[in-house]
């Protein structure tokens, strides 16, 4: 191995993020040399942002939604040379890299192909209880979710090895690619462990968090696809 | 009567207007078959509306407009979900298209920002 991280890629889907987005891929830059930032058709120079930064960037034509950006910017990092470990993070700064780094030292254990982050192992304190209890709930309708024994089903902070990118295909545009991801682990063979982190809750994150209203479109998403299996 | 003559004209246009469109593969055989037995059901349905009211107590429903009114909108919401699938099929090719060109574009932009592509992986 060379640099430290050289062969994590960090993947930031990015939609109208301008206001945090220079602080948080800057950030992330410092502990991991490659990151690419997927921007979704934004429209307030969120592209730019990146572009002065040492972050690959990858400009959506038009805006698909977060499911889409997190599997454009793994089918693009997944082309990179040496790329073997892949972090999804948001581009809201709600995540911390203390947690991802510590999540990538559990992915190099080679104990378990992928790792979650969950906002309940830990102390959990940081989150809300309205968020708490709609996370909740979405953790527990999820069958895979409970299977694999998890306590966080929506949480964006994640590290995948490189089989498990080399065969995941989110095809959930929207929203519901979280759901997507949690019954496509809970149908695969690949060893799960989920690792407490912690989250930064700005006013700014709450504002693009997820909402009660948009817990009914994933839900309403999630059971047409699986009726055509 | 009037009205019946003008129903059964407008079922037969649908019909020719779907027909001529017909070129486009991507309608189920078994769906055009759908539409044309609705349309003959339509037609009947107009000729004898007394029929449909014998089908209707059949059936526990005590007139036939109701009976019609019932299946029109199941039919509608079996169309409505035929259309969704229908969409996010559509959708899917969409972004498998926008992703590609995205890729292809980034990795020229990419490396002409200077940022090196094969910077990992050095033995």
């Amino acid at each position: 191995m060379g640099l430290a991280n050289d062969d994590v890629w960090v993947v930031i889907p990015v939609f109208n993020e301008a206001g945090v987005l220079e602080s948080v891929v800057r950030e992330t830059l410092a502990v991991f040399p490659n990151v690419v930032c997927v921007d979704d058709g934004s429209g307030d120079g969120s592209a730019d942002i990146v572009l002065r930064t040492r972050a690959h960037l990858v400009r959506h034509p038009v805006n698909l939604g977060q499911g889409a950006a997190l599997q454009t910017g793994l089918s693009y990092a997944r082309n990179r040379p040496g790329a073997a470990y892949f972090v999804t993070f948001d581009a809201d700064g709600q995540h911390r890299l203390e947690d991802a780094a510590a999540m990538v030292a559990v992915a190099r254990s080679g104990e378990v192909d992928v790792v979650v982050g969950s906002r309940f192992l830990g102390s959990g304190r940081s989150v809300p209880p309205l968020k708490r209890l709609v996370l909740r709930t979405a953790a527990l309708l999820s069958p895979s979710g409970r299977r694999l024994g998890l306590t966080d089903a929506h949480n964006g902070l994640r590290v995948f090895t490189r089989p498990v990118v080399d065969d995941l295909r989110i095809t959930m545009n929207g929203m519901a690619h979280a759901s997507e991801i949690v019954s496509y682990l809970g149908g695969s063979r690949w060893r799960v462990r989920e690792v407490p982190v912690s989250i930064r809750y700005t006013e700014y994150s709450q504002a693009k968090g997820q909402s009660l209203v948009n817990g009914v479109t994933i839900l309403f998403d999630l059971s047409v696809r699986s009726r055509r299996g | 009567m009037l009205i019946q003559f003008l129903l059964i004209l407008s079922v037969m246009v649908v019909l020719i207007v779907v027909a001529r469109a017909g070129g486009a593969a991507y309608v189920q055989a078994s769906k055009r078959v759908g539409l044309v037995a609705f349309a003959a059901a339509n037609v009947y349905a107009v000729l004898r509306p007394a029929d449909v009211t014998v089908v209707a107590r059949f059936l526990g429903v005590n007139r036939g407009t109701d009976l019609v009114l019932y299946s029109l909108v199941v039919a509608f919401m079996l169309g409505m979900v035929s259309m969704y699938v229908r969409f996010r099929v559509v959708d899917r090719r969409y972004t498998e298209l926008a992703r590609a060109v995205a890729i292809r574009e980034a990795e020229s932009v990419n490396s002409r920002r200077g940022l090196r592509q094969d910077d990992t992986g050095q033995p």
